[in-house]
């Protein structure tokens, strides 16, 4: 019976002997390590390392709904069909030959389609993110502005109606949809209107379109970050030795930003495998991703799933991690050894080339607008009633904020909001107190689990919410802690589930922002106020604080934007709750946005969608206005959507 | 006052594989103006951040007076840094800048108001209290510095460098006011510099570092004059190097075969046949010996002569060396012709004669 006793005393004995720095030796320091770090222990590594146990599914591997890598995968990926049809133009009959194309994409299975897609998006928005951002960063050329403005409108996150909005411009439809009429546009005057063309994109085909459109802006605005960093006197010095055009970008530009993309592409390739608004809003075969898998079991409550949903939400969890892994020690190295020197003077003012011009213009120009489009698309929706084929119907002036108005009169709706104001209210509290501490514990701690800290404390951002959702399910069903977190008791243990998931999702924002401005500060402003005579706290006090509050102030908003649009929770854990007519309702507005896009349960409510539309507007309202004052607060060269 | 002694006994500190200190001891008088001066990354700012308890050291012990203090946090020493970016806290003006620590000591406001408002005077900064740091010139803000760490009248001053961030005017201008103010308020002081002649024209002893070592410790006259170790010699003062090998030795001296030469130079425990390295002290060169003293003398073929003003640099190269040699004559003396073949005479006092130290020959070959 002595030896297990004997073992823990023993650890406990060897810590205590190890003779810790007196700077490193001071409560406070030593409280804000090891609170945070338990705090995220508890609130996040556990619940993920409990799903391990669960995870006893692992004949979905060999289950062609999973996993096809066979031939077939490509069977259904693009069809043409072409039929004859006459029409009447100017009073004449004519023929008219009517191709319809309709693009599904690839299907290798919930687990093929979720990797394959992931890197494919992954791909072509490091693609244009990049070139959108070296473009508008290194040169000057008539519309520059413009092209920055339009490439950040996509960074304004309408969960489900954005999706929404992209299906109506590329969904097949007998009618023409937005992108058809575009095409239409060109091929009707080259023809005299001899050939018509419809256009439609579904299942992954459209997933992989949305996905593209909505997070292309991440790999943007890392590299912009990225290029603001960069010294001018390299580029000029290249330019002096006759390094021009691709051969610049190539052998200087690219390998100095290389840690922008990357980090913006670890993002997105996240973000892609979590995302479950495109899957949901495609539907048909657009449903076979994991994402959706373990979404569709939670709302679903269907237990039995549970060995299986564990095994996705593991390999999800590992595909997610992966690239992280490959490129975070690299990252986290750069990154903050440059910014730590200040921001050099940025190089502007290339001039573009004729060639470059076409480009800009042809290529680049349009996929700027067509991200920015469903944002538009939006709002436009929001002062109308419907979607009709390629535009929305606008309202009556009179009318226009009738929208508006239903989704406060209606009090499934309004509780939403209510909801999302309480949940923020009460996880930004716990945001700000664990993000300093774990932002300066990670800063400034050199005691054992100090990078561990550093590590977890970013995690959360590389683990899908699904598997958040997935996994406190698992585990506080099991572990309720009196009741308290027990998904089970509706509302309150729900409630405080799913303000600790927004604490743990959307901490990392806040600890980045404060790590960096800590890191930033000279160690000697700290360290002259202890030299004359003040304690830890104190110098915390009157001379931490006062230097780093811009930057906690800047993740906390950003912290706060990303808990009002999170998706992945809201609409799992916010369903048990029961749906927006349950007295016991306890979603939040993503959840309620959901509801009215997909005609859930909102019935009565005449065209839905314009009104989640009108939810989403005042949603991307606020972001703008957050993004905005962040980026103020944030010192330059600093992206604010980053690893 | 007096001021309080420091010991540090026996200091390591390692950063992962490389080693900061391996070793260091010292012992400062209460009330000294003690330098550690040393080439950049030989330990010294190091050393001095385990005095202030910034750093801990993987072993050896820091007493103040007799107070073991290597486990105290730096708050509860009793020193106070100056530091080399100076550390003015950019969110206070310089008044709450200076007042910080004495309100940490909960000294009462109108004893606050008195004791900034009287290093104001002494710092010569009356009129900029209600400043920002960032609305201050360099000097200004290097004085508030000085001014924020006496205030508290601390037991020791511990400065890093403090004025390499300053042009060379008004370093030396500080520099004096620095040295009267230490002596005026009788601190001790402990400074850190890369700078021999700021450590020289300040400090009543130095610590000579070199790698994470203490080289020698002494008065500035002693150190420049009776260097104990072949870096010291190089180190201080306008120095060159001449290696050669040992033919004869007695009465303190050495006689070094150079090339084609044999060259006197104060002995420093050099035997016949002995590898010799010699560190020449460049002023007090002349084309003739004077009557008295001992006079050292060197030929070899003018490379260069430059008019300095004080003195004419000679740039002298030996036969069978590699590399020049440098010897100041006076400036009245007409300098000869780049190529002419040219004796000069040293005092032997310049020149003093180590064994070979590989590594130090080779850096200040490199340096050459």
């Amino acid at each position: 019976m002595a030896r297990p006793a004997a073992a823990p005393r023993q650890l406990l004995g060897r810590l205590a002997l190890r003779r810790l720095p007196p700077m490193q030796r001071d409560p406070a320091l030593i409280f804000f390590l090891y609170a945070s770090l338990a705090a995220i222990i508890f609130g996040f590594v556990t619940p993920i390392l409990s799903i391990v146990i669960e995870a006893r599914g692992w004949e979905i591997l060999g289950d062609r709904y999973y996993l096809d890598l066979s031939s077939s995968a490509l069977r259904d990926f693009v069809e043409v069909r072409e039929t004859v049809r006459t029409i009447v133009k100017d009073g004449v009959p004519v023929e008219q030959r009517v191709i319809r194309i309709t693009v599904s994409g690839f299907d290798f299975g919930v687990i093929g389609n979720s990797i394959i897609n992931a890197a494919l998006v992954t791909l072509t928005a490091a693609a244009i993110g990049t070139s959108a951002a070296i473009l508008v960063s290194l040169y000057r050329f008539p519309g520059r502005r413009l092209f920055a403005v339009l490439a950040y409108i996509p960074l304004l996150i309408a969960p489900f109606v954005n999706a929404y909005v992209i299906k109506k411009f590329i969904y097949p439809s007998f009618t023409e949809n937005m992108l058809s009429a575009l095409v239409n546009s060109i091929v009707g005057p080259v023809t005299g209107d001899s050939v018509k063309v419809y256009i439609g994109v579904r299942d992954q085909a459209g997933v992989f379109v949305a996905q593209v459109l909505m997070f292309y802006p991440i790999v943007y605005v890392n590299v912009l970050a990225a290029l603001a960093a960069l010294d001018a006197t390299l580029v000029e010095q290249a330019l002096n030795l006759g390094a021009r055009g691709l051969r610049l970008l190539r052998s200087i530009v690219i390998p100095l930003i290389l840690p922008g993309i990357l980090a913006g592409s670890s993002l997105v390739f996240i973000l892609s495998l979590e995302d479950v608004g495109g899957p949901i809003i495609f539907g048909g075969n657009a449903h076979k991703f994991m994402a959706y898998e373990v979404y569709n079991s939670i709302v679903t409550r269907a237990t039995e799933n549970i060995p299986k949903v564990a095994v996705l939400s593991i390999i999800m969890l590992a595909a997610a991690l992966t690239p992280l892994v490959v490129v975070r020690r690299y990252l986290s190295l750069r990154y903050y050894a440059r910014l730590a020197k200040g921001a050099p003077r940025p190089f502007r003012g290339m001039r573009l080339g004729r060639r470059g011009l076409l480009a800009a213009y042809l290529v680049v120009l349009p996929l700027l607008v067509a991200a920015a489009a469903p944002q538009f698309g939006v709002v436009v929706l929001s002062f109308s009633k419907r979607w009709v084929s390629t535009f929305p119907e606008l309202l009556p002036a009179g009318e226009l904020l009738t929208n508006y108005q239903a989704i406060l009169s209606i009090e499934g709706i309004r509780r939403s909001i209510v909801n999302s104001i309480y949940y923020l209210a009460h996880a930004i509290v716990f945001i700000a107190l664990l993000g300093f501490m774990a932002g300066y514990a990670s800063a400034r701690a050199r005691l054992p689990g100090a990078g561990l800290l550093d590590y977890l404390s970013s995690a959360p951002l590389a683990v899908p919410g699904l598997v958040v959702a997935f996994s406190y399910l698992v585990f506080f069903s099991r572990y309720s802690f009196g009741g308290f977190f027990d998904p089970a008791v509706v509302p309150a243990g729900v409630v405080h589930l799913l303000v600790l998931a927004y604490v743990m999702r959307k901490l990392p924002f806040t600890v980045r922002a404060v790590f960096t401005s800590v890191i930033q500060t000279p160690s000697e402003m700290e360290e002259a106020a202890r030299s004359l005579g003040a304690g830890r706290l104190r110098t915390i006090a009157r001379i931490v604080i006062p230097l780093t509050w811009r930057g906690l102030l800047a993740g906390l908003l950003l912290s706060a934007i990303y808990v009002l649009s999170e998706v992945s929770v809201s609409v799992t854990l916010g369903a048990l709750g029961g749906n927006v007519y349950s007295t016991q309702h306890v979603g939040p507005i993503t959840f309620a946005i959901l509801d009215l896009v997909t005609e859930a349960t909102v019935r009565g409510a005449t065209q839905p969608q314009a009104k989640a539309a009108a939810l989403a507007t005042l949603l991307m309202a606020l972001e703008a206005a957050v993004i905005a004052v962040a980026s103020r607060l944030a010192r330059r060269g600093q992206a604010l959507v980053t690893v | 006052m007096g001021g309080t002694g420091i010991r540090v006994e026996g200091v390591v500190k390692r950063f992962g594989r490389t080693v900061a200190l391996r070793g260091v001891s010292l012992e400062v008088r209460g009330g000294e103006f003690f330098a550690i001066l040393g080439p950049s990354g030989c330990g010294k700012t190091t050393l001095l951040r385990i005095i202030a308890g910034f750093e801990y050291p993987d072993e050896g012990r820091v007493y103040l007076g007799d107070r073991d203090v290597t486990e105290l946090p730096p708050d509860k020493r009793g020193t106070v840094m100056v530091f080399q970016n100076w550390a003015l806290w950019p969110h206070m003006t310089v008044y709450d800048n200076i007042a910080f620590g004495l309100r940490l000591r909960r000294v009462p406001e109108h004893e606050i108001r008195r004791r900034v408002q009287w290093v104001l005077d002494l710092l010569g900064l009356r009129g900029l209290e209600g400043r920002y740091p960032g609305q201050l010139s360099g000097g200004q803000q290097q004085r508030v510095a000085l001014a924020r760490a006496l205030v508290v009248e601390p037991e020791v001053l511990l400065l890093d460098e403090p004025l390499s961030n300053l042009d060379a005017k008004l370093r030396l201008r500080l520099r004096g006011e620095i040295k009267a103010l230490q002596r005026k308020l009788g601190i001790t002081a402990i400074y850190v510099t890369h700078d021999q002649e700021e450590a020289m024209s300040l400090a009543d002893r130095i610590a000579l570092m070199r790698d994470g070592r203490i080289e020698q410790i002494g008065m500035p006259e002693q150190l420049y004059r009776s260097p104990a170790t072949l870096f010291t010699a190089l180190f201080l003062g306008r120095t060159s190097l001449l290696l050669g090998k040992v033919t004869d030795v007695g009465h303190g001296r050495v006689y070094v075969r150079v090339g084609e030469q044999v060259i006197e130079a104060v002995n420093h425990g050099l035997s016949v046949g002995d590898e010799a390295a010699i560190a020449v002290k460049a002023e007090g060169g002349r084309l003739q010996p004077a009557a008295n003293g001992d006079w050292v003398q060197l030929t070899g073929t003018v490379t260069v002569a430059m008019y300095l003003g004080a003195f004419t640099e000679l740039r002298l190269r030996l036969p069978g060396t590699s590399h020049d040699i440098i010897v100041d004559l006076p400036p009245q003396v007409k300098p000869p012709e780049s190529g002419a073949t040219v004796t000069v005479y040293l005092p032997v006092e310049n020149l003093h004669a180590f064994p070979v130290e590989e590594d130090v020959v080779k850096e200040m070959l490199e340096q050459a």
